[in-house]
């Protein structure tokens, strides 16, 4: 999870909603991952789907011949829960299981709003645990962070001026 | 029988053109636009129809699988677009700017119900407020009001007196000082209430925005939905056919049978660059990857296409938004599919019905449901869910006008 959290300093600096994330098989991370929405002018380039696309492009992580669910040994930390999109995309991948930061009731996928992981039926992939108050706190700071300051890249920037810091966090 | 002339006798046929065409009754013309990003000395190519009065050669050449009849038509069978319809739907007939009756629409509608409001997210704004004590001074304060310069249009959503017990509570205004108030009536001093800054559209917003303010309730007419015209729902009734012939020639090299298609807007087709619109299919068998679906692929390609004009504008040294035009925003105009209507072949997943939601679309429309794995009325329907900041409409089309078994998927498939 602490890697996870560099990866969303990596966003926070680069001028990205703070979101990261790291998938570990066995005892290592096999890939780690930012945000990179605004860079790549797609709001759907989310830290988990530039994770999954650097595993399947990589022949030593993906062998060819691997079955329908290629992340069925791999676990996923991410520092805020997975979006709806991403929620969606890891069960159809097949992910073992999810460790998340703090929870998403704008978009979250994993109960936030709706919970695709396990409370959705699907007709043949299988459900996943997902879990989260992993460092919470410091995902929801590093949040805060970005949002008193103007997302410009925004297509309509609001202007935030008037807005502090809050550090006090209430419990979920 | 008319043949097209012009142009129009010059495209050689395709069974998956590049061209799409409309017929502008009104000027007795055809317009031809592309369906599909085109290479250079790449050849445009049209659908001459089903039934062709020559041998057809190449590999788009075989003919297509349903059994089409041609149309004897003013147009010389050219608006028998694809062969996969069997007869011209109605709104094929009058001019392009009449209104199409819902129950003609080659598609049913689904439009979400407007978000419910909490306390929480009730906008308010403060308002100047006098209590009226004295039942008798209830007229001349109205008569006053009336005279008055108070009778601010802002309030209009709000009933003008509050009655508790034997107190009227008067409204006044939302200027940020407190009004001066008549003379000749004996009044308290004026004070600042919290108030509901819009109508109530649904019963419980007048429950919730009532407790605060008496609000006028006006719920949305049922018929609120945006009419569509001839040559809007014809431009439609392509944009699918297309999809689903981009379906077909994809199944043909061992791909799933979905596609994705943005054309470019049915409003803009008469600007003076139109933009072509964005097809892509699904690919997840050809490049082994499970998400290269057909809507993140068009997601993804409009996103690239974005990209690379800016960085275009950029290397052509046209001056940057920021300097240019202060009011602009700075990234683009939009989110991706800001306005913009997608068709595709089946109902999309919930990874692609989110990916959807996040870039904004304003309609989706789908042929075949998939009621176990869609995320736009199947397994769960995205845009009604609450709490998400994006609401698009979703358009099912009415499958007896396309029957096409070959793009029949598993009900297990995420598409």
């Amino acid at each position: 999870m602490a890697e996870a959290m560099n990866m969303a300093e990596e966003a926070l600096a680069a001028g990205e909603v703070p979101v990261g994330c790291v998938f570990v098989r066995g005892q290592n991370i096999i890939a780690k991952a930012r945000n990179r929405t605004n860079e790549l002018r797609n709001a759907t380039r989310h830290a988990e789907l530039e994770a999954i696309d650097e595993i399947l492009g990589d022949p030593v992580l993906t062998p060819p011949g691997t079955g329908r669910y290629p992340l069925s040994e791999t676990t996923l930390y991410v520092t805020v829960e997975p979006c709806i999109m991403c929620a969606s995309a890891l069960r159809q991948m097949g992910i073992k299981e999810v460790f998340y930061g703090c929870a998403n009731d704008r978009f979250g996928g994993c109960g936030g709003v709706i919970g695709v992981n396990d409370s959705i039926e699907h007709p043949s992939h299988p459900p996943y645990t997902a879990a989260g108050g992993y460092s919470r706190e410091e995902a929801i700071l590093i949040l805060r962070r970005f949002y008193v300051t103007e997302n410009s890249n925004a297509p309509a920037p609001k202007s935030k001026a008037n807005r502090v810091l809050k550090t006090e966090i209430l419990p979920p | 029988m008319a043949l097209a002339l012009g142009l129009g006798s010059l495209f050689n046929h395709s069974n998956f053109p590049n061209l799409s065409y409309t017929i502008d009754a009104s000027t007795d013309s055809i317009r031809y636009s592309t369906t599909r990003n085109v290479e250079p000395d790449e050849e445009l190519c049209l659908y001459h129809g089903g039934n062709l009065w020559f041998e057809p050669v190449g590999p788009n050449g075989a003919r297509p699988s349903s059994g089409a009849q041609e149309n004897e038509d003013s147009w010389g069978g050219l608006s028998n677009v694809d062969g996969l319809q069997d007869s011209r739907p109605i709104f094929f007939n009058g001019s392009v700017d009449e209104v199409v009756p819902e129950e003609e629409l080659p598609f049913e509608r689904f439009k979400p119900p407007p978000e419910e409001e909490t306390l929480e997210t009730i906008r308010t704004v403060q308002a100047w407020a006098v209590d009226v004590p004295e039942p008798q001074s209830i007229g001349p304060m109205l008569k006053w009001l009336r005279r008055s310069e108070l009778d601010a249009s802002e309030l209009g959503h709000l009933k003008r007196v509050r009655k508790q017990g034997d107190t009227s509570t008067f409204l006044l205004t939302v200027s940020p000082l407190p009004p001066s108030l008549p003379e000749d009536i004996s009044l308290p001093e004026p004070f600042l209430v919290t108030v509901p800054s819009s109508v109530a559209v649904t019963p419980t917003s007048l429950t919730l925005k009532s407790s605060l303010w008496p609000t006028v309730y006006a719920p949305r007419r049922k018929g609120e939905v945006e009419d569509w015209s001839q040559g809007k729902t014809r431009w439609a009734w392509e944009a699918m056919h297309v999809a689903v012939k981009e379906a077909l020639r994809w199944r043909d090299k061992g791909e799933l049978p979905i596609a994705a298609y943005v054309p470019a807007p049915y409003e803009e087709l008469d600007a003076a660059s139109p933009s072509s619109g964005f097809m892509a299919h699904d690919t997840r068998q050809s490049v082994a990857h499970p998400l290269r679906h057909a809507v993140m692929n068009v997601i993804r390609q409009i996103a690239d296409d974005r990209a690379h004009s800016e960085v275009e504008a950029v290397k052509a040294q046209i001056p940057a938004s920021a300097d240019a035009d202060d009011d602009a925003p700075r990234n683009g105009t939009n989110y991706l599919l800001t306005s913009q209507i997608l068709f595709t072949t089946h109902e999309p997943c919930i990874m692609c019905s989110m990916a959807l939601l996040h870039s904004r679309v304003k309609e989706v429309v789908y042929l075949f449901p998939m009621e176990k794995t869609g995320g736009c009325g199947g397994a769960t329907c995205l845009p009604t869910l609450p709490g998400v900041n994006h609401r698009f409409s979703i358009c099912r089309w009415k499958g007896e006008t396309i029957q096409e078994d070959g793009l029949r998927l598993d009900a297990s498939v995420d598409a």
